[in-house]
Protein backbone atom coordinates (compact mmCIF):
# COMPACT_ATOMS: atom_id res chain seq x y z
CA UNK A 1 0.00 0.00 0.00
CA UNK A 2 1.53 3.30 -1.13
CA UNK A 3 1.38 6.56 0.85
CA UNK A 4 -1.81 8.13 -0.45
CA UNK A 5 -1.30 11.90 -0.57
CA UNK A 6 -4.97 12.41 -1.22
CA UNK A 7 -5.95 10.70 2.05
CA UNK A 8 -3.19 12.52 3.92
CA UNK A 9 -4.33 15.88 2.60
CA UNK A 10 -8.00 15.24 3.28
CA UNK A 11 -7.28 14.20 6.86
CA UNK A 12 -4.99 17.15 7.43
CA UNK A 13 -7.60 19.65 6.26
CA UNK A 14 -10.60 17.82 7.71
CA UNK A 15 -12.80 19.55 10.23
CA UNK A 16 -12.41 16.51 12.50
CA UNK A 17 -8.66 17.03 12.76
CA UNK A 18 -9.06 20.78 13.11
CA UNK A 19 -11.54 20.29 15.95
CA UNK A 20 -9.18 17.79 17.60
CA UNK A 21 -6.31 20.26 17.31
CA UNK A 22 -8.47 23.05 18.73
CA UNK A 23 -9.35 20.86 21.71
CA UNK A 24 -5.67 20.03 22.21
CA UNK A 25 -4.70 23.71 22.16
CA UNK A 26 -7.62 24.70 24.39
CA UNK A 27 -6.83 22.03 26.94
CA UNK A 28 -3.11 22.83 26.98
CA UNK A 29 -3.60 26.60 27.26
CA UNK A 30 -6.23 26.25 29.99
CA UNK A 31 -4.15 23.75 31.99
CA UNK A 32 -1.01 25.86 31.58
CA UNK A 33 -2.83 28.99 32.79
CA UNK A 34 -4.46 27.27 35.76
CA UNK A 35 -1.25 25.37 36.54
CA UNK A 36 0.77 28.59 36.50
CA UNK A 37 -1.56 30.41 38.88
CA UNK A 38 -1.79 27.42 41.20
CA UNK A 39 1.98 26.96 40.89
CA UNK A 40 2.54 30.57 41.93
CA UNK A 41 0.39 30.03 45.02
CA UNK A 42 2.27 26.84 45.90
CA UNK A 43 5.63 28.56 45.31
CA UNK A 44 4.62 31.41 47.63
CA UNK A 45 3.42 28.94 50.27
CA UNK A 46 6.79 27.18 50.05
CA UNK A 47 8.35 30.45 51.21
CA UNK A 48 5.94 30.82 54.12
CA UNK A 49 7.28 31.57 57.58
CA UNK A 50 5.03 28.85 59.05
CA UNK A 51 6.79 25.46 58.84
CA UNK A 52 3.61 23.34 58.44
CA UNK A 53 2.54 25.48 55.46
CA UNK A 54 5.99 25.05 53.89
CA UNK A 55 5.87 21.29 54.43
CA UNK A 56 2.36 21.04 53.00
CA UNK A 57 3.42 22.85 49.85
CA UNK A 58 6.52 20.68 49.50
CA UNK A 59 4.42 17.54 49.93
CA UNK A 60 2.06 18.77 47.21
CA UNK A 61 4.93 19.20 44.76
CA UNK A 62 6.35 15.82 45.74
CA UNK A 63 3.03 14.03 45.22
CA UNK A 64 2.11 15.47 41.84
CA UNK A 65 5.59 15.07 40.44
CA UNK A 66 6.02 11.50 41.68
CA UNK A 67 2.77 10.00 40.37
CA UNK A 68 2.63 9.33 36.60
CA UNK A 69 0.47 11.82 34.75
CA UNK A 70 -1.53 9.02 33.15
CA UNK A 71 -2.37 7.60 36.57
CA UNK A 72 -3.46 11.07 37.77
CA UNK A 73 -5.70 11.37 34.75
CA UNK A 74 -7.27 7.96 35.28
CA UNK A 75 -7.68 8.73 38.97
CA UNK A 76 -9.54 11.96 38.30
CA UNK A 77 -11.75 10.38 35.64
CA UNK A 78 -12.49 7.00 37.24
CA UNK A 79 -11.73 7.14 40.95
CA UNK A 80 -12.94 10.62 41.85
CA UNK A 81 -16.56 9.96 40.75
CA UNK A 82 -16.48 6.80 42.84
CA UNK A 83 -15.55 8.91 45.88
CA UNK A 84 -17.63 11.99 45.06
CA UNK A 85 -21.08 11.00 43.73
CA UNK A 86 -21.87 14.41 42.20
CA UNK A 87 -19.01 13.88 39.73
CA UNK A 88 -21.02 11.05 38.13
CA UNK A 89 -23.34 13.63 36.61
CA UNK A 90 -22.97 14.46 32.92
CA UNK A 91 -21.45 17.90 33.58
CA UNK A 92 -18.20 16.20 34.60
CA UNK A 93 -16.95 15.79 31.03
CA UNK A 94 -13.69 14.23 29.85
CA UNK A 95 -12.50 17.76 29.09
CA UNK A 96 -13.06 18.90 32.68
CA UNK A 97 -11.40 15.77 34.04
CA UNK A 98 -8.39 16.19 31.77
CA UNK A 99 -8.21 19.91 32.61
CA UNK A 100 -8.28 19.17 36.34
CA UNK A 101 -5.67 16.41 36.20
CA UNK A 102 -3.29 18.27 33.89
CA UNK A 103 -3.63 21.55 35.85
CA UNK A 104 -2.77 19.86 39.13
CA UNK A 105 0.12 18.03 37.53
CA UNK A 106 1.40 21.15 35.81
CA UNK A 107 1.10 23.27 38.95
CA UNK A 108 3.67 21.10 40.73
CA UNK A 109 6.22 21.67 37.99
CA UNK A 110 5.37 25.38 37.68
CA UNK A 111 5.75 25.77 41.46
CA UNK A 112 9.36 24.66 41.17
CA UNK A 113 10.05 26.90 38.19
CA UNK A 114 8.43 29.90 39.87
CA UNK A 115 10.22 29.22 43.14
CA UNK A 116 13.59 29.40 41.43
CA UNK A 117 12.40 32.45 39.48
CA UNK A 118 11.48 34.24 42.69
CA UNK A 119 14.80 33.28 44.27
CA UNK A 120 16.65 34.77 41.30
CA UNK A 121 15.34 38.28 41.98
CA UNK A 122 18.05 40.22 43.82
CA UNK A 123 17.27 40.96 47.46
CA UNK A 124 18.35 44.55 46.87
CA UNK A 125 15.31 45.01 44.64
CA UNK A 126 13.01 44.45 47.57
CA UNK A 127 15.04 46.78 49.79
CA UNK A 128 14.84 49.48 47.13
CA UNK A 129 11.09 49.00 46.86
CA UNK A 130 10.73 49.21 50.61
CA UNK A 131 12.79 52.35 51.01
CA UNK A 132 10.61 54.07 48.41
CA UNK A 133 7.65 53.34 50.68
CA UNK A 134 5.98 50.73 48.48
CA UNK A 135 3.71 48.25 50.24
CA UNK A 136 4.68 44.58 50.02
CA UNK A 137 1.86 43.82 47.56
CA UNK A 138 3.09 46.67 45.34
CA UNK A 139 6.66 45.40 45.56
CA UNK A 140 5.47 41.97 44.46
CA UNK A 141 3.34 43.25 41.57
CA UNK A 142 5.56 46.06 40.28
CA UNK A 143 9.04 44.73 40.97
CA UNK A 144 9.29 41.03 41.78
CA UNK A 145 6.70 39.66 39.34
CA UNK A 146 8.03 41.16 36.08
CA UNK A 147 11.60 40.17 36.96
CA UNK A 148 10.47 36.68 37.87
CA UNK A 149 8.49 36.32 34.62
CA UNK A 150 11.55 37.11 32.53
CA UNK A 151 13.45 34.27 34.19
CA UNK A 152 10.68 31.69 33.89
CA UNK A 153 9.71 32.24 30.24
CA UNK A 154 12.17 29.68 28.76
CA UNK A 155 11.45 26.84 31.23
CA UNK A 156 7.73 27.61 31.03
CA UNK A 157 7.91 27.34 27.24
CA UNK A 158 9.41 23.89 27.69
CA UNK A 159 6.68 22.95 30.12
CA UNK A 160 4.01 24.11 27.74
CA UNK A 161 5.34 22.00 24.87
CA UNK A 162 5.45 18.99 27.18
CA UNK A 163 1.93 19.74 28.31
CA UNK A 164 0.72 20.06 24.74
CA UNK A 165 1.85 16.50 24.12
CA UNK A 166 0.56 15.25 27.46
CA UNK A 167 -2.94 16.22 26.32
CA UNK A 168 -2.76 13.14 24.08
CA UNK A 169 -3.01 11.04 27.24
CA UNK A 170 -6.60 12.19 27.40
CA UNK A 171 -7.32 9.78 24.55
CA UNK A 172 -7.60 7.07 27.25
CA UNK A 173 -10.64 8.86 28.67
CA UNK A 174 -11.98 9.36 25.15
CA UNK A 175 -11.57 13.12 25.00
CA UNK A 176 -11.71 13.91 21.28
CA UNK A 177 -8.36 15.71 21.11
CA UNK A 178 -5.95 15.41 18.20
CA UNK A 179 -4.56 11.94 18.92
CA UNK A 180 -8.00 10.50 19.73
CA UNK A 181 -9.50 11.63 16.44
CA UNK A 182 -6.44 10.26 14.64
CA UNK A 183 -6.82 6.84 16.28
CA UNK A 184 -10.54 6.79 15.66
CA UNK A 185 -10.04 7.60 11.98
CA UNK A 186 -7.33 4.97 11.69
CA UNK A 187 -9.70 2.40 13.19
CA UNK A 188 -12.04 3.05 10.27
CA UNK A 189 -9.69 3.05 7.26
CA UNK A 190 -6.39 1.61 8.54
CA UNK A 191 -4.37 4.36 6.77
CA UNK A 192 -1.77 4.58 9.56
CA UNK A 193 0.97 6.42 7.68
CA UNK A 194 -1.26 9.09 6.17
CA UNK A 195 -3.18 9.84 9.37
CA UNK A 196 -0.19 9.76 11.71
CA UNK A 197 1.56 12.08 9.27
CA UNK A 198 -1.42 14.45 9.34
CA UNK A 199 -1.39 14.45 13.17
CA UNK A 200 2.36 15.06 13.15
CA UNK A 201 1.96 18.09 10.91
CA UNK A 202 -0.70 19.48 13.23
CA UNK A 203 1.50 19.05 16.33
CA UNK A 204 4.45 20.61 14.50
CA UNK A 205 2.35 23.56 13.42
CA UNK A 206 0.95 24.14 16.91
CA UNK A 207 4.34 23.94 18.59
CA UNK A 208 5.86 26.25 15.97
CA UNK A 209 3.25 28.91 16.54
CA UNK A 210 3.85 28.84 20.28
CA UNK A 211 7.59 28.97 19.78
CA UNK A 212 7.16 32.18 17.80
CA UNK A 213 4.95 33.61 20.55
CA UNK A 214 7.56 32.66 23.14
CA UNK A 215 10.32 34.34 21.15
CA UNK A 216 8.24 37.53 20.98
CA UNK A 217 7.58 37.40 24.69
CA UNK A 218 11.27 36.94 25.42
CA UNK A 219 12.06 39.90 23.22
CA UNK A 220 9.52 41.96 25.11
CA UNK A 221 11.32 41.08 28.31
CA UNK A 222 14.73 42.15 27.00
CA UNK A 223 14.27 45.55 28.69
CA UNK A 224 16.30 47.28 26.09
CA UNK A 225 15.46 50.69 24.68
CA UNK A 226 15.54 49.27 21.14
CA UNK A 227 12.73 46.81 21.94
CA UNK A 228 10.10 49.21 23.12
CA UNK A 229 7.49 48.52 20.46
CA UNK A 230 4.62 47.67 22.74
CA UNK A 231 1.91 47.59 20.09
CA UNK A 232 2.79 44.14 18.77
CA UNK A 233 2.62 42.53 22.18
CA UNK A 234 -0.25 40.67 23.81
CA UNK A 235 -2.06 42.66 26.46
CA UNK A 236 -1.28 40.20 29.26
CA UNK A 237 2.45 40.66 28.67
CA UNK A 238 2.11 44.42 28.84
CA UNK A 239 0.21 44.17 32.11
CA UNK A 240 2.76 41.78 33.59
CA UNK A 241 5.63 44.01 32.52
CA UNK A 242 4.42 46.83 34.70
CA UNK A 243 1.28 48.11 33.02
CA UNK A 244 2.74 50.63 30.67
CA UNK B 1 12.06 78.17 64.31
CA UNK B 2 14.77 76.81 66.54
CA UNK B 3 17.74 75.31 64.74
CA UNK B 4 18.27 72.79 67.47
CA UNK B 5 15.14 70.74 66.73
CA UNK B 6 16.63 67.75 64.91
CA UNK B 7 15.09 66.49 61.68
CA UNK B 8 16.03 63.00 62.69
CA UNK B 9 17.23 61.81 66.07
CA UNK B 10 18.19 58.28 66.94
CA UNK B 11 18.89 57.53 70.53
CA UNK B 12 20.39 54.49 72.17
CA UNK B 13 19.62 52.15 69.29
CA UNK B 14 20.56 48.52 69.79
CA UNK B 15 20.47 45.77 67.21
CA UNK B 16 21.55 42.11 67.17
CA UNK B 17 22.00 39.62 64.37
CA UNK B 18 21.56 36.38 66.21
CA UNK B 19 24.08 36.60 69.05
CA UNK B 20 26.17 39.26 67.35
CA UNK B 21 25.54 42.69 68.85
CA UNK B 22 25.97 45.06 65.89
CA UNK B 23 24.67 48.33 67.35
CA UNK B 24 25.39 48.84 71.03
CA UNK B 25 23.42 51.96 71.84
CA UNK B 26 23.92 54.41 69.00
CA UNK B 27 22.68 57.99 69.28
CA UNK B 28 22.82 60.33 66.33
CA UNK B 29 20.95 63.54 65.58
CA UNK B 30 20.86 65.54 62.38
CA UNK B 31 19.33 68.99 62.20
CA UNK B 32 17.27 70.24 59.31
CA UNK B 33 19.53 70.83 56.32
CA UNK B 34 22.56 69.35 58.01
CA UNK B 35 24.85 66.75 56.49
CA UNK B 36 26.61 64.16 58.60
CA UNK B 37 29.20 61.81 57.20
CA UNK B 38 29.72 58.47 58.92
CA UNK B 39 33.09 56.74 58.72
CA UNK B 40 34.53 53.67 60.41
CA UNK B 41 36.17 50.33 59.80
CA UNK B 42 34.47 47.51 57.93
CA UNK B 43 32.00 45.68 60.11
CA UNK B 44 31.59 48.54 62.57
CA UNK B 45 27.84 48.68 61.85
CA UNK B 46 27.53 51.66 59.48
CA UNK B 47 25.24 49.95 56.99
CA UNK B 48 23.20 48.38 59.73
CA UNK B 49 22.70 51.79 61.34
CA UNK B 50 21.46 53.24 58.04
CA UNK B 51 19.09 50.32 57.42
CA UNK B 52 17.63 50.78 60.90
CA UNK B 53 17.24 54.52 60.38
CA UNK B 54 15.61 53.84 57.00
CA UNK B 55 13.10 51.60 58.80
CA UNK B 56 14.23 48.63 56.74
CA UNK B 57 15.11 46.61 59.83
CA UNK B 58 13.64 46.47 63.32
CA UNK B 59 15.66 47.61 66.31
CA UNK B 60 15.61 46.00 69.74
CA UNK B 61 15.64 49.12 71.85
CA UNK B 62 16.05 52.84 71.54
CA UNK B 63 14.06 55.35 69.53
CA UNK B 64 14.07 57.03 66.15
CA UNK B 65 12.30 60.37 65.99
CA UNK B 66 11.65 61.85 62.57
CA UNK B 67 10.61 65.48 62.55
CA UNK B 68 9.08 65.16 66.01
CA UNK B 69 7.39 61.81 65.44
CA UNK B 70 8.53 58.47 66.86
CA UNK B 71 8.84 56.16 63.88
CA UNK B 72 11.13 53.36 65.07
CA UNK B 73 10.38 49.84 63.96
CA UNK B 74 10.63 47.87 67.18
CA UNK B 75 11.37 44.16 67.04
CA UNK B 76 8.97 43.64 69.96
CA UNK B 77 6.02 45.83 70.79
CA UNK B 78 5.66 49.35 69.46
CA UNK B 79 5.00 49.98 65.79
CA UNK B 80 4.63 47.03 63.48
CA UNK B 81 6.10 47.04 59.99
CA UNK B 82 2.82 47.78 58.26
CA UNK B 83 2.15 51.01 60.12
CA UNK B 84 5.57 52.45 59.35
CA UNK B 85 5.51 51.87 55.58
CA UNK B 86 4.27 55.44 54.99
CA UNK B 87 7.31 56.83 56.84
CA UNK B 88 9.83 54.95 54.75
CA UNK B 89 9.52 57.29 51.80
CA UNK B 90 10.45 60.20 54.07
CA UNK B 91 13.72 58.47 54.93
CA UNK B 92 14.84 57.38 51.52
CA UNK B 93 17.99 55.33 51.17
CA UNK B 94 20.49 55.26 48.30
CA UNK B 95 22.44 52.01 48.03
CA UNK B 96 26.00 51.10 47.22
CA UNK B 97 24.87 48.97 44.27
CA UNK B 98 22.15 51.42 43.11
CA UNK B 99 19.41 48.74 43.09
CA UNK B 100 17.62 50.33 40.15
CA UNK B 101 14.70 48.32 38.78
CA UNK B 102 16.12 46.64 35.66
CA UNK B 103 12.75 46.24 33.92
CA UNK B 104 11.95 49.95 34.05
CA UNK B 105 13.54 52.82 32.14
CA UNK B 106 15.34 55.58 34.02
CA UNK B 107 12.18 57.68 33.73
CA UNK B 108 9.93 54.87 34.99
CA UNK B 109 12.31 54.21 37.88
CA UNK B 110 11.94 57.83 38.96
CA UNK B 111 8.17 57.83 38.35
CA UNK B 112 7.42 54.77 40.46
CA UNK B 113 7.48 56.67 43.75
CA UNK B 114 5.27 59.58 42.73
CA UNK B 115 2.75 57.31 40.97
CA UNK B 116 2.50 54.42 43.40
CA UNK B 117 3.43 55.98 46.73
CA UNK B 118 2.44 59.64 46.50
CA UNK B 119 -0.52 58.98 44.22
CA UNK B 120 0.36 61.66 41.66
CA UNK B 121 -1.24 61.16 38.24
CA UNK B 122 1.02 59.81 35.53
CA UNK B 123 1.36 62.93 33.45
CA UNK B 124 2.33 65.10 36.37
CA UNK B 125 4.66 62.37 37.68
CA UNK B 126 6.30 62.23 34.28
CA UNK B 127 6.99 65.96 34.24
CA UNK B 128 8.32 65.81 37.77
CA UNK B 129 10.55 62.85 36.94
CA UNK B 130 11.89 64.57 33.81
CA UNK B 131 12.77 67.63 35.89
CA UNK B 132 14.57 65.47 38.45
CA UNK B 133 16.50 63.62 35.75
CA UNK B 134 17.54 66.98 34.34
CA UNK B 135 18.63 68.01 37.81
CA UNK B 136 21.00 65.03 38.01
CA UNK B 137 22.04 65.85 34.43
CA UNK B 138 20.44 62.80 32.82
CA UNK B 139 17.63 64.47 30.90
CA UNK B 140 18.81 62.77 27.71
CA UNK B 141 18.84 59.28 29.21
CA UNK B 142 15.21 59.09 30.33
CA UNK B 143 14.28 56.26 27.96
CA UNK B 144 17.32 54.14 28.76
CA UNK B 145 17.19 50.99 30.83
CA UNK B 146 19.59 50.66 33.80
CA UNK B 147 21.90 48.16 32.07
CA UNK B 148 22.36 50.69 29.29
CA UNK B 149 23.79 53.27 31.71
CA UNK B 150 27.20 53.60 33.36
CA UNK B 151 27.51 53.06 37.11
CA UNK B 152 27.72 56.79 37.75
CA UNK B 153 24.61 57.41 35.68
CA UNK B 154 22.75 54.58 37.42
CA UNK B 155 23.58 56.04 40.82
CA UNK B 156 22.34 59.46 39.72
CA UNK B 157 19.06 57.89 38.55
CA UNK B 158 18.83 56.23 41.97
CA UNK B 159 19.29 59.62 43.62
CA UNK B 160 16.56 61.12 41.41
CA UNK B 161 14.30 58.17 42.23
CA UNK B 162 14.75 58.86 45.94
CA UNK B 163 14.29 62.62 45.48
CA UNK B 164 10.98 62.01 43.71
CA UNK B 165 9.49 60.99 47.05
CA UNK B 166 10.40 64.39 48.52
CA UNK B 167 12.06 62.75 51.53
CA UNK B 168 12.80 64.65 54.70
CA UNK B 169 16.09 62.82 55.11
CA UNK B 170 18.27 61.04 52.58
CA UNK B 171 20.51 58.19 53.68
CA UNK B 172 23.47 57.21 51.49
CA UNK B 173 25.34 53.94 52.04
CA UNK B 174 28.73 54.18 50.32
CA UNK B 175 27.14 55.60 47.17
CA UNK B 176 30.39 55.78 45.22
CA UNK B 177 32.33 52.77 46.41
CA UNK B 178 31.06 50.50 43.61
CA UNK B 179 32.05 53.03 40.96
CA UNK B 180 35.12 53.28 38.76
CA UNK B 181 37.27 56.19 40.03
CA UNK B 182 36.48 58.42 37.05
CA UNK B 183 32.73 58.14 37.73
CA UNK B 184 32.88 59.07 41.41
CA UNK B 185 33.03 62.80 40.72
CA UNK B 186 29.72 63.08 38.87
CA UNK B 187 27.87 61.44 41.75
CA UNK B 188 29.65 63.49 44.41
CA UNK B 189 28.83 66.67 42.47
CA UNK B 190 25.13 65.84 42.59
CA UNK B 191 25.31 65.06 46.30
CA UNK B 192 27.11 68.33 47.05
CA UNK B 193 24.44 70.18 45.15
CA UNK B 194 21.75 68.47 47.24
CA UNK B 195 23.61 69.47 50.40
CA UNK B 196 23.79 73.10 49.22
CA UNK B 197 20.07 73.02 48.45
CA UNK B 198 19.39 72.17 52.08
CA UNK B 199 18.71 68.43 52.00
CA UNK B 200 19.18 66.70 55.36
CA UNK B 201 21.61 63.87 54.74
CA UNK B 202 23.39 61.04 56.50
CA UNK B 203 26.17 59.70 54.30
CA UNK B 204 28.34 56.68 54.91
CA UNK B 205 31.32 57.46 52.73
CA UNK B 206 35.06 57.64 52.73
CA UNK B 207 35.11 60.27 49.99
CA UNK B 208 37.37 62.96 51.41
CA UNK B 209 36.31 65.74 49.13
CA UNK B 210 32.66 65.31 49.99
CA UNK B 211 33.39 65.11 53.71
CA UNK B 212 35.37 68.33 53.59
CA UNK B 213 33.08 70.31 51.31
CA UNK B 214 29.63 69.20 52.41
CA UNK B 215 29.70 67.71 55.88
CA UNK B 216 28.71 69.66 58.97
CA UNK B 217 30.12 66.87 61.10
CA UNK B 218 31.98 63.60 60.73
CA UNK B 219 30.90 60.69 62.87
CA UNK B 220 33.28 57.87 63.69
CA UNK B 221 31.82 54.41 64.32
CA UNK B 222 33.69 51.52 65.83
CA UNK B 223 32.38 48.16 66.99
CA UNK B 224 28.76 49.23 67.07
CA UNK B 225 29.28 52.55 68.82
CA UNK B 226 29.79 56.15 67.83
CA UNK B 227 33.10 57.04 69.42
CA UNK B 228 33.65 60.51 68.09
CA UNK B 229 31.81 63.32 66.34
CA UNK B 230 33.39 66.56 65.17
CA UNK B 231 33.34 69.14 62.35
CA UNK B 232 35.49 67.98 59.41
CA UNK B 233 38.62 70.11 59.95
CA UNK B 234 38.89 69.22 63.59
CA UNK B 235 38.01 65.58 62.93
CA UNK B 236 40.76 65.13 60.38
CA UNK B 237 43.34 67.49 61.93
CA UNK B 238 42.98 66.73 65.58
CA UNK B 239 40.85 63.69 66.47
CA UNK B 240 40.52 63.14 70.19
CA UNK B 241 40.13 59.40 70.11
CA UNK B 242 43.10 57.12 69.67
CA UNK B 243 41.08 54.68 67.54
CA UNK B 244 40.03 57.48 65.22
CA UNK B 245 43.66 58.47 64.79
CA UNK B 246 44.64 54.92 63.92
CA UNK B 247 41.70 54.55 61.56
CA UNK B 248 42.57 57.77 59.74
CA UNK B 249 46.17 56.65 59.37
CA UNK B 250 45.24 53.18 58.08
CA UNK B 251 42.54 54.48 55.76
CA UNK B 252 44.86 57.27 54.63
CA UNK B 253 42.05 59.77 54.89
N1 LIG C 1 21.81 40.55 57.64
C1 LIG C 1 22.81 40.26 58.48
N2 LIG C 1 22.82 39.09 59.16
C2 LIG C 1 23.82 38.77 60.00
N3 LIG C 1 24.86 39.56 60.27
C3 LIG C 1 24.92 40.76 59.64
C4 LIG C 1 23.90 41.16 58.72
N4 LIG C 1 24.23 42.38 58.23
C5 LIG C 1 25.39 42.72 58.83
N5 LIG C 1 25.82 41.76 59.69
C6 LIG C 1 27.01 41.81 60.53
O1 LIG C 1 26.94 42.99 61.28
C7 LIG C 1 28.20 43.62 61.40
C8 LIG C 1 28.11 45.05 60.89
O2 LIG C 1 27.87 45.01 59.49
P1 LIG C 1 27.64 46.32 58.63
O3 LIG C 1 27.36 45.88 57.24
O4 LIG C 1 26.66 47.19 59.30
O5 LIG C 1 29.09 46.98 58.73
P2 LIG C 1 29.66 48.21 57.90
O6 LIG C 1 30.23 49.15 58.91
O7 LIG C 1 28.66 48.75 56.96
O8 LIG C 1 30.86 47.52 57.10
P3 LIG C 1 31.39 47.85 55.61
O9 LIG C 1 32.29 49.03 55.74
O10 LIG C 1 32.16 46.60 55.27
O11 LIG C 1 30.22 48.06 54.73
C9 LIG C 1 29.17 42.75 60.62
O12 LIG C 1 29.85 41.92 61.54
C10 LIG C 1 28.28 41.93 59.73
O13 LIG C 1 28.86 40.69 59.47
MG1 LIG D 1 28.45 48.79 54.84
Amino acid sequence: MQFDRQIFWEALTSSTFAAGAALTIGLAVAAQAAGSILGLVVALLRGSSLPPVRWGAAAYVWLFRAVPTLLQLLFVWNALPQLIPSLRDPWFTPFLAAFLALSLNESAYMAEIIRSGLASVDRGQMLAGKTLGLRSDQIFRLITLPQMIRVIIPPTGNEFITLLKLTSLASVISLRELLTVTSQTVAVNFRFAELYAAATVWYLAIVSVFMVLQAQLEKRYQWSSRERDVRTMPVFARVAAGNR
Amino acid sequence: MSGSQPMIAASEITKHYGRLEVLKGVSLGVERGQVKVVVGPSGSGKSTLLRCLALLEPIESGSIVLDGEDVAWQARGGRGERSLVPFRSQLCMVFQHFNLFPHLTALENVMIGPVHVRGVDRKEARDEAMALLARVRLGDKAERYPHELSGGQQQRVAIARALALRPKVMLFDEPTSALDPELVREVIDVMEELARDGMTMIVVSHEMRFAHEAADAIVMMDEGRIIEEAPPDRFFRDPTHERTRRFLQLAEL
